[in-house]
């Protein structure tokens, strides 16, 4: 709307009739041009804000905003996030992600925490959400991979192709097993391919703990560390056994869940049965076993290079 | 980046043999006359399982996982190397002397009723240092001192414990029956009370390292003259070779070492291949036990000690040697009540509540030393 036709409209206010009007007036406010810097009071009348009207552009993008659902507040912080962004592309941006049948307040909270999200392009922010929805991640579970890992918009294309690539080529999980693993550990998309390999094996062959297992019990979501000390502090104490070929063993081991899932305290009493003081002990034993056979095999690479060249 | 993922999968794949093998190559059971090798020291894990998980009950998971990680060591300060200034080096580190530790107490407050017990006379003047419960810290390696000889010696602290409990006092005349490599061998000359030491083992490689020991810490007047005499005899044959000679005798026999067992593969006793062997221990040990009870004095002491956690070897032999001795030399041999000696080191290590005889020390990661244990005897008059 031109600020002309606003001035006809307040100069027609002025006692005549109102029937002559053709524009639309937003709902929720007035816009006096009149004024250089202007108050925009809302739906209760009780807080004030102030908003630059720097072209009317920013003005129909704020009011297409408000339409969405966004209160004053969440309009101008998301305003002022990322400045360099233009407001028509903000608004672009923020609808294509309403359009995945999210909420105003939930997508504010995924910007506040994500600003990097409204420097997306529309055209970007369409080529991931296709790709996420062919891994089988349609929209319900494409709102919760925005809330609980918003960078899965962000990150670089290759990046995530090289996840998938090492789940379906070197884990071997199944399309369905994919598609479960990361709409429930999404921070999977972020990890390093190889340590993500890493950890599979260690569940696999070390623990023989098989793919479905592995997406149930959100294993890959958990640090190496974290799993390691737990798995062979059980190992150790003989409460844990690798199954053999046939996928036996000679004691019933713990749940995964009971291993893993459960706070350190509860591990402890419950599935360990050892205390406290042990197990800090251990951890520091193990890492520092770690540490050693690290560089023990560092040595030995090297050795095996010195050979190669002889 | 695939560098450290292969290297991380070849050594998983190492832990659970899982390495793979051309087909034509693969073990195939109906052909095969002999057996796939587990490696010894797994076959060593089952037995422990086996056993051990019964004699122990709910203590055996704390005893297998400290017998799995790291143990403890302690060092043994070389008296006949400026012991002062090793003594402050090592309290410098954070270590403490585990051996004044215990004692001091008990002679800062006299108990208000008689003399305390026998047992209670530990041998003198052996400085142990160790790191405090849960510390996991290591000792730097033994250096020369400023006399040419070693500063200190790196032992399991529970070693020391057979030595503390012989009780030597000055002037006794000592065998050590089973003496290589020489740990405790060297702990009886720290006590500087050995008018006369014996020390003996069958095996002439360990003896040749019993005398590198030596070499590093004893001054060489000791280690030449009549003071020291180190030999590779059949220790069974004591009884005749040298009956009713010596004060004291420790008789720390050959026995599956469990921890050792349990990561070394070479010369391990649960090869299959030594499987009789294995069998004949508590038979050995008894022998050579009695052997040294006849080489005692009458009225003298002896101290058996292993390092091995299995009732077969630990109370069943010591309880053989004396019925032996009863029935077929008409020896009264007396076990002695350690329990005194138990309470003073009961802050340094853990102790299985539960022997008939004797006392034995059981690994824990808070006191990952041991195992071992040891009986002391008197041969009475």
């Amino acid at each position: 709307m031109s600020p002309s036709l606003f001035c006809k409209l307040t100069t027609v206010c002025s006692g005549e009739s109102l029937q002559e009007s053709s524009c639309v007036r937003p709902k929720k406010y007035v816009l006096d041009p009149e004024y250089s810097t202007q108050l925009v009071p809302c739906l209760h009348g009780e807080q004030r804000t102030r908003v630059e009207p720097k072209s009317s552009e920013l003005e129909k993008v704020i009011s297409s905003l408000q339409d969405m659902g966004f209160d004053e507040a969440h309009v101008n912080s998301l305003l002022s996030m990322q400045p360099t962004v233009h407001p028509q592309q903000l608004l672009d941006i923020i609808s294509e992600f309403l359009l995945l049948g999210l909420h105003p307040e939930p997508v504010f909270m995924a910007m506040k925490k994500s600003p990097q999200l409204l420097k997306l392009s529309t055209v970007q922010m369409k080529k991931r959400s296709s790709y996420l929805r062919k891994l089988g991640l349609g929209e319900g579970k494409l709102k919760s991979l925005l809330h609980g890992c918003p960078e899965v918009f962000t990150m670089r294309q290759r990046d995530i192709e090289s996840v998938v690539k090492v789940l379906k080529e070197k884990c071997l999980f199944t399309v369905q097993q994919i598609t479960e693993l990361l709409h429930r550990c999404p921070a999977v998309f972020q990890e390093d391919p190889s340590k993500l390999e890493y950890k599979f094996q260690y569940a696999y062959f070390r623990m023989g703990i098989k793919q479905r297992d592995i997406v149930r019990s959100d294993f890959l979501q958990y640090s190496v560390t974290k799993i390691k000390q737990r798995h062979m502090y059980l190992e150790r104490l003989g409460r844990y056994q690798t199954p053999d070929k046939k996928g036996q063993t000679q004691i019933p081991n713990p749940l995964l869940k009971d291993i893993l899932r459960v706070s350190e305290d509860e591990f402890l009493a419950r599935t360990a049965c050892s205390s406290a003081e042990e197990f800090e002990v251990f951890k520091k034993l193990l890492e520092r076993e770690e540490e050693e056979s690290e560089s023990h095999v560092s040595e030995e690479e090297e050795e095996d290079e010195e050979e190669e060249e002889l | 980046m695939a560098a450290p993922v292969v290297r991380g999968v070849r050594k998983l794949l190492k832990l659970v043999d899982f390495t793979p093998v051309p087909r034509r190559h693969r073990y195939k059971k109906k052909w095969a006359t002999t057996e796939p090798e587990f490696p010894a020291s797994r076959l060593a894990l089952q037995n422990f399982d086996m056993t051990y998980s019964v004699q122990f009950g709910d203590l055996w998971p704390s005893i297998r996982v400290s017998l799995l990680s790291e143990q403890k060591y302690s060092a043994l300060v070389n008296n006949f190397d400026a012991w002062d200034n090793v003594s402050a080096k090592l309290e410098h580190l954070g270590a403490k002397d585990f051996v004044k530790e215990a004692i001091s107490p008990q002679e800062l407050e006299p108990e208000s009723d008689l003399s305390p017990p026998p047992s209670l006379n530990y041998s003198p003047n052996l400085r142990c240092f160790t790191f405090p419960r849960g510390d996991i810290s290591r000792f730097p390696p033994a250096r020369l001192g400023s006399l040419g000889l070693m500063d200190y010696y790196l032992m399991d602290a529970a070693s020391l414990l057979p030595v503390l409990a012989l009780g030597l006092q000055p002037g006794d005349t000592v065998l050590d029956l089973c003496a290589a490599p020489g740990g405790k061998t060297l702990a009886l000359l720290q006590t500087g009370c050995c008018r006369n030491l014996a020390a003996n083992d069958l095996s002439t490689s360990r003896t040749g390292r019993l005398q590198k020991v030596l070499h590093s810490y004893v001054p060489q007047d000791i280690r030449e003259g009549n003071q020291v005499r180190v030999t590779s005899w059949d220790g069974r044959r004591w009884g005749e070779l040298e009956g009713d000679t010596y004060d004291r005798v420790l008789v720390d026999v050959p026995c599956t070492t469990d921890r050792h067992s349990l990561h070394e593969e070479e010369n391990n006793i649960f090869q299959r291949s030594r499987k009789k062997e294995r069998q004949m221990l508590p038979m050995l040990q008894v022998q050579l036990l009695a052997a040294g009870l006849l080489a005692t004095k009458p009225g003298g002491h002896v101290v058996y000690s292993t390092c091995s956690l299995s009732h077969l070897q630990n109370e069943y032999v010591v309880q053989g040697a004396i019925e032996l001795l009863a029935n077929q030399y008409s020896v009264k041999v007396q076990v002695e009540d350690l329990s005194h000696f138990r309470k003073l080191f009961m802050d340094t290590f853990s102790f299985f509540p539960s022997c008939q005889v004797g006392e034995l020390v059981i690994p824990n990661l808070m006191a990952n030393f041991g195992p071992m244990y040891f009986c002391k005897m008197h041969r009475l008059p």
